[in-house]
């Protein structure tokens, strides 16, 4: 048996409201009365109390309990013990929520949480990525997680908004039973925030801090001068052109004859930059305590213009005003600000090397290829003023009352305001033609929630049961406005002068959705070994269409059995837990229905006429007054068990779940007038196993070694679409197969010069992308028939493994994290209709007779087909690093401190892809918003966490 | 017991806040968008008119598709006897299919486009027509008869380019309120039946030009005029399309352009040209000869001047702007020594150019082949270029990529838009001109070829050409006169169509046509329409 220091030990005097923690070496100082009797609890450990010593330094000894089982986990509606919970709840690992250089709280859960998969759209600055808890169970709908912080559903902003150091713990409500009772918000999984309170004792001062660099994680490099002279040469050749120009345009000619060149993707780029600092300050006594802290975050891009700054406060204070009587406040301001006129990789991809960088004015070129006007300089963006913002106001305030013996009743009452505005100049350096472009945008959303929550608990001879019900009303409104305005007098008075310009349009839109909700929990336990919870949740929305009733029923079911606490497991020595579960419930998704996507709908429109603008009407949406939520029903079977003398710790999970009334934006035959409708349709199927383990490898005195491993397979399959079994190839949509597939000609190289492609596709010549005639017509056809399921976009599976090392006060922290089995269309290797006249990535390996490419088409290729140029983005990446250092106590009794730890770490470090391209994950789109495209970072920070005496 | 004073008072504040929550709390409101019951009255009905009108124009103002393919002009005039492709490198999978024919297939972008442009014309029209005789609604017999006319006018014209370009196709006349996705295809006659019963009943209840507010909006020399053409098509009907002709020659309303006039009256220039100056064009602008003009005015003095931005509506385009003056430009600002200018036209990108038969096809002294009219020669015009003021050599149309003889109807500059992203020019629809070609194609059909010279003498007078004699009137010259008067104004495409000549008009006079076959006399039907139509077997045309 190893001894070591209990770290932030709570230690109170029996019956006083003195009280402290111990500090990093687990000592502890405190002022008593005599005869004092000392409390001392730490989670992982069985409580003790002391009589207090005053002869000589006490040393008290805590024991180990299972830290798995003993831990308190959220469930939505009020806590509960690891062991007793039924459910699937997974927490995120607690050393996932520092030292980490990530802004938000979902960057630090990807690959660390088993069953929730998180990917990153878009890399750039102050963007959240996008989380699935258990695969896809909607097609239209929403697939990210109903998020609830401090027990309020955190509807309006963005999780970005919540500093990471503000949280205390993470858990996610997995399988239909625990999250039924969130009704039909609870389909997608719930992620439940809670965020730091203050504990009794002596105030504690937290300084939390790092600062770092960020670099491209990877380049795809355009081609350079020499590749790009040749491009356009075998160009030529290929489309026999012949002219005697080296270079196709006038601005590129003269650089070429006078030998100047452009590194446009350098010219774009600067050195990011990242950096995060949180004072906080906890502590109280019996009656009132309190956690406040300001949190300021920055990243600066590693693109031009890209950046994103957050300053928040949090104050959480809870307040015991007589012995049944408790009340409490949250508040939480956050401003975020990514203001920055913005680079385009895009642009600094395609243009040209030998493009005009500056003109002789210094002014940039607006069209660096002049003679071609198609491309518009990268650096244009940069010129524009651009300012976006958001402020997230989030209130809440609790009543907590215990008016008789058992009985617990609580008011929750939150307000959130978040407004938002977006404002941009572009002036005419920046390459507006119409004398000025500005565009301002202001929204506004309001939300209030009112929550009764009565609870009740009793616990006789062996047996415990409690009751939790809820009647809950909200409203949430939003309304948003744009106003754009061009032709300025000149470029000095921007945005804010709208009134100048010649043509002012605004647009603006008003929605308003509201919800009253009941549920009822009852949980039953005999001896901790049977446990037993049943829900019902009752939700009603607004949006829902008028000839239905307006209001869902989510029941669910779920057993638990704790083996190991059966007498005849006691001589089963080498397990130390062993539990099974078993759940069944049905939970929905609202977010599918739109708002008034109930109500066939008109919109506005307007023409000139004689010289003003005229509007007119003409019919936009087609309504189904039928349109309920989604309904996902599903099974959960769960094994959870310790064994080795707690070596290893695991949960090995295993779920089906089965959604129906699927809310599908069908497609509907052009004939009709309009593009879709919105119908409860569709039904789906998600089945998956997950496995956890935690291991401790080697524990010795001075060296341990953890490991920490997630392993998660999904596999979803559409199983109806429209009641007929039919697919829907127009949606590429197909029954058995999963929801976002890729469907596409299949590719078998390209055709060589003397092959013959008579007999598969009679119309290509050499250098055409050669796909396989599926259907045997010798022909190559647009009508589906030669297209087939080429790959998922959501992986097959995804894993984490993470490895602590601890060698006295050193620990290393590697995280490892792959997601496998995933097919997206690449974008970057699309070359679309600008073969002849844009720069392409280097070492493209296009076809030419020479050097007649398996994968890559001639430069002249037409794409008539609208292939997608699918490929495998599985990888591996080591996504983090951490080495950190804690300072021994004789430093810190030194210095006076109560703990410092100073740590380097390092994300992003490593990616193992067959893919070409930036990045596997990050999404890079030609078309389109590409203010998106922005380069996976790789960081490297150095930090300290420092708390005060 | 103070602690049960306080719970009885939360429990009484929220059940105040609960009960205040009403049984109508759930209730959906639309607070930015009409329903159809907010659409009741008669300025309702004319806000629809003028919405049909924005469907209508989304033909000329679509832009792009979403792979940045601009070819949708192209599609109508080149791989026909009129225009050839001029940009082999300009690899645009919506039009090439139409010069190189054995590309065109189910998944072609202009077809898809379409049919989508048509039905959404006919859904909306369906809908005034639908609700334009609720006797809830109080509104005057004859207004309620305009509205319905303009209505018939929009619907008639939609299922008239329908008919054309595909052949027989599903007939929807009310409007939808559930999904529908058993569509067949309706025989012609009974589409015809509805053209020409629409029309019938626009010509007689449509206002007549002066009396539009709007001008842009139907009239019944419109139902006229395009009755007189879907006549033509029909077969057999020939008298009473020169019935029609008749009706709008004779209404006094119009006049052919004889006299220079309107904002370059005082340069050097003629009468024919200065129709086609911004500025020039509209009946209030001093055209008499319009029938039906669009109008545009620049973005950057009226809000969706170039045309409303329609993408939610039709997914997968961009509508900011014509590209008519792009497609057919010459790209001279391509070549050294060349700057944009206003007298060349703007800036071009010869997507298309004329073939050696247009530029081949006038007589002696006709003014539609005047250089105000039809640019042969271009001389460099950068002051700083060795070859200022020099004829640039060629230019040969199958030789130079960029400089090519083009046609002045859609030139435009902006000196503050010299790019040109949007086209800031009118679209004369229909016009007199026209009016005396489909007459004396109706008079040609009925054996009345001196009666058919007779009438293009009218416009070959007005141009100065040389007249004609009855001994000389073909089919095929009455469409060498409609590609004289009508070049890069008709849609050359679908007049071939509706004569049936495309296949024997190309040859000889087409240039780098390939795969030419009897298929291409329709269109393909839209794939993604047969595979969403999914209840009903919509079959394909021959051939595709």
């Amino acid at each position: 048996m190893t001894k070591e220091a209990v770290v932030g030990a709570s230690i109170k005097v029996k019956n006083a409201s003195a009280g402290t923690i111990s500090d990093a070496q687990g000592m502890f100082k405190i002022d008593v009365p005599n005869d004092a009797v000392l409390e001392i609890s730490s989670i992982g450990y069985k409580s003790v109390e002391v009589r207090a010593n005053f002869d000589q330094t006490m040393q008290i000894s805590m024991i180990s309990v299972n830290r798995a089982l003993s831990e308190v986990v959220v469930v939505g509606y009020g806590t509960a013990k690891r062991s007793d919970v039924t459910g699937s709840v997974s927490s995120l690992p607690k050393d996932r929520l520092s030292q980490l250089p990530v802004g938000d709280v979902l960057q630090a859960m990807q690959g660390a949480v088993a069953g929730v998969n998180i990917s990153t759209g878009t890399a750039v600055p102050g963007e959240s990525p996008s989380v699935l808890v258990r695969g896809v169970n909607t097609i239209n709908g929403q697939t990210a997680p109903l998020i609830v912080i401090d027990g309020i559903p955190f509807e309006n902003g963005s999780l970005s908004d919540i500093s990471t150091s503000d949280v205390a713990s993470v858990d996610v409500l997995k399988d239909v039973s625990a999250t039924a009772i969130y009704g039909t918000r609870g389909a997608n999984g719930v992620i439940l925030i809670t965020t730091k309170r203050g504990k009794t004792g002596k105030a504690a001062i937290n300084f939390n801090t790092y600062a770092g660099f960020e670099n491209f994680a990877h380049t795809l490099k355009p081609m350079g001068p020499a590749e790009y002279v040749k491009k356009y040469a075998d160009w030529k050749e290929q489309a026999g052109v012949t002219n005697d120009f080296v270079v196709p345009n006038l601005y590129e000619q003269q650089n070429y004859a006078a030998g100047i060149t452009t590194d446009w993707l350098k010219e774009i780029q600067q050195q990011g930059f990242i950096q995060d600092h949180t004072l906080s300050i906890s502590g109280g006594n019996e009656d009132v305590k309190y956690y406040v802290s300001g949190d300021y975050f920055s990243e600066k891009g590693v693109l031009l213009g890209y950046q994103n700054k957050r300053a928040s406060i949090r104050s959480n204070i809870d307040a015991k005003i007589t012995s049944y009587l408790s009340a409490g406040v949250n508040l939480n301001l956050v401003s975020n600000n990514s203001d920055g006129g913005r680079a385009s990789l895009t642009l600094a991809s395609d243009v040209s090397p030998y493009g005009r960088f500056k003109n002789p004015d210094g002014t940039y070129a607006i069209f660096p290829m002049q003679g071609e006007q198609a491309i518009q300089s990268p650096m244009l963006g940069t010129l524009n003023n651009r300012n976006s913002r958001r402020q997230n106001v989030i209130t809440n305030v609790y009543v907590e009352l215990k008016p008789f013996k058992d009985f617990k009743y609580r008011v929750n009452a939150g307000y959130t305001y978040t407004p938002t505005l977006f404002q941009n100049y572009q002036g005419r350096l920046a390459g507006d033609i119409a004398g000025g472009t500005a565009a301002v945008v202001n929204s506004e959303s309001k939300k209030w929630i009112v929550e009764n929550i009565l609870s009740f608990e009793k616990n006789w001879n062996k047996n415990h049961i409690d009751f939790t019900g809820l009647y809950s009303a909200q409203e949430n409104k939003l309304f948003s406005s744009t106003i754009n305005a061009s032709g300025f007098i000149n470029d000095a008075l921007q945005f804010n002068n709208l009134q100048g310009a010649n043509t002012i349009s605004a647009s603006s839109e008003a929605i308003s959705t509201q919800m009253v909700s009941q549920m009822l929990r009852v949980n039953y336990n005999y001896d901790s070994k049977y446990l037993f919870t049943a829900t019902a949740r009752r939700d009603g929305y607004s949006a829902f269409g008028a000839n239905t009733s307006k209001y869902g029923l989510f029941p669910s079911v779920a057993l638990g059995w704790n083996i190991s606490n059966e007498s005849f497991m006691k001589n089963v020595s080498f397990i130390n837990n062993l539990k099974l579960r078993g759940s069944y419930g049905l939970s929905g998704n609202q977010s599918a229905v739109d708002p008034t996507s109930t109500i066939s709908t008109f919109t506005t429109i307007s023409i000139p006429s004689n010289g003003h603008p005229t509007t007119g009407v003409i019919a936009d949406i087609l309504g189904n007054k039928d349109l309920k939520w989604e309904s996902t029903y599903g099974s959960n079977i769960g094994i959870d068990f310790t064994i080795l003398n707690n070596r290893i710790a695991g949960t090995i999970e295993t779920y089906n779940t089965r959604t129906k009334n699927l809310v599908l934006y069908r497609a509907l035959p052009s004939a009709t007038g309009y593009s879709q409708v919105v119908t409860n349709v569709g039904k789906v199927s998600n089945q998956g196993l997950e496995v956890s383990l935690r291991t401790q490898n080697i524990v010795g005195n001075n060296f341990k070694w953890e490991t920490n491993l997630n392993f998660s397979t999904n596999s979803n399959k559409i199983v109806d679409l429209y009641g007929d079994k039919k697919d829907d190839i127009g949606n590429r949509f197909f029954i058995g197969h999963p929801v976002n597939i890729v469907y596409d000609y299949k590719l078998q190289g390209v055709w060589k010069v003397g092959e013959n492609p008579a007999n598969q596709d009679p119309n290509a010549t050499p250098g055409d992308l050669k796909f396989a005639d599926i259907d045997g017509n010798k022909t190559i056809t647009s009508d589906g028939k030669d297209q087939t399921i080429i790959g998922q976009e959501i992986p097959k599976w995804t894993g984490g493994i993470t490895n602590t090392f601890h060698y006295k006060n050193f620990h290393l922290n590697i995280f490892i994290q792959t997601v496998q089995g995933v097919t997206k269309n690449n974008d970057a290797i699309n070359f679309k209709d600008f073969g002849g006249r844009q720069n392409l990535p280097s070492g493209l390996g296009y076809w030419t007779v020479a050097n007649q490419s398996d994968t890559r088409p001639k430069l002249t290729y037409v794409n008539y087909l609208n292939y997608g140029y699918p490929e495998d983005a599985s990888y591996t990446r080591i996504k983090d690093v951490t080495l950190s250092y804690s300072m021994p106590k004789a430093l810190l009794d030194k210095w006076k401190l109560g703990g410092l730890t100073v740590y380097l770490s390092g994300r992003n470090l490593a990616t193992f892809t067959k893919w070409y391209g930036w990045d596997p994950e990050v999404g890079y789109g030609i078309t389109g918003d590409t203010q998106g495209n922005y380069p996976l970072v790789r960081t490297f920070i150095l930090g300290a966490n420092i708390t005060l005496r | 017991m103070k602690n049960y004073k306080i719970l009885a008072a939360v429990v009484i504040i929220s059940i105040c806040m609960l009960t205040a929550c009403k049984k109508d709390f759930l209730k959906e409101t639309v607070y930015s968008k009409f329903t159809p019951e907010a659409l009741n009255d008669s300025l309702a009905f004319e806000a629809g008119i003028v919405g049909l009108q924005s469907q209508y124009s989304l033909w000329n103002t679509m832009n792009e598709d979403n792979n940045g393919n601009q070819g949708f002009l192209c599609v109508w005039q080149m791989g026909t006897d009129v225009a050839y492709n001029k940009a082999p490198d300009d690899l645009d999978p919506v039009s090439i299919p139409y010069t190189n024919y054995e590309k065109l297939n189910s998944a072609n972008g202009a077809a898809a486009f379409v049919w989508k442009w048509a039905y959404n014309i006919i859904n909306n029209s369906n809908v005034v027509i639908a609700n334009i005789d609720n006797p809830a609604i109080k509104l005057g017999a004859n207004f309620r008869n305009k509205i319905k006319a303009q209505a018939m006018f929009y619907r008639a014209l939609a299922y008239h380019y329908l008919v054309t370009l595909y052949g027989s196709v599903p007939l929807i006349t009310k409007p939808l309120t559930a999904p529908k996705t058993d569509f067949v295809r309706a025989p012609v006659k009974d589409i015809n039946d509805l053209i020409v019963a629409d029309l019938t009943f626009a010509k007689v209840n449509a206002p007549a030009i002066d009396q539009l507010v709007a001008q842009s909006l139907p009239n019944k020399s419109m139902a006229s005029q395009l009755l007189a053409e879907v006549y033509l098509r029909i077969g057999g009907k020939d008298a009473e399309a020169e019935a029609e002709c008749n009706t709008i020659i004779n209404s006094g309303d119009f006049s052919l352009v004889t006299e220079r006039y309107g904002v370059k009256a005082s340069q050097p220039g003629d009468p024919f040209a200065d129709m086609f100056i911004y500025g020039n064009q509209r009946r209030s602008q001093g055209n008499k000869e319009a029938i039906w003009v669009e109008e545009t005015e620049n973005p950057a003095s009226v809000p969706n001047g170039a045309g409303p931005d329609l993408q939610s509506k039709f997914p997968g385009y961009r509508f900011l702007g014509s590209q008519h003056r792009r497609v057919w430009g010459s790209r001279y600002y391509n070549t050294p020594g060349m700057l944009l200018c206003d007298t060349l036209g703007g800036r071009g990108i010869s997507r298309m150019a004329l073939t050696y038969f247009v530029l081949n096809l006038y007589g002696a002294n006709d003014m539609r082949n005047s250089k105000y009219n039809l640019r042969r020669k271009y001389y460099y015009n950068d002051p700083s270029s060795p070859n200022y003021g020099q004829l640039v050599a060629g230019p040969g149309i199958d030789t130079n990529r960029n400089i090519v003889p083009k046609t002045n109807k859609w030139d435009q500059f902006d000196p503050n838009d010299t790019f040109g992203s949007s086209m800031i020019k009118d679209f004369i629809i229909m016009r007199l001109g026209e009016t005396y070609l489909l007459k004396a194609e109706a008079q040609f059909k009925q054996g009345n070829k001196g009666g058919a010279a007779e009438t293009i003498n009218v416009l070959r007078t007005r141009a100065k050409a040389a007249t004609v004699n009855a001994g000389m009137i073909t089919m095929d010259f009455i469409l060498d006169e409609r590609a004289r008067e009508l070049i890069a104004e008709e849609n050359r495409r679908m007049t071939l169509m509706r004569t049936g000549t495309l296949l024997q008009r190309v040859t000889g006079r087409g240039l780098k046509i390939t795969g030419i076959s009897s298929r291409n006399l329709l269109l393909p039907i839209p794939q993604s329409e047969i595979d969403l139509n999914k209840d009903a077997k919509l079959e394909q045309n021959p051939g595709y």
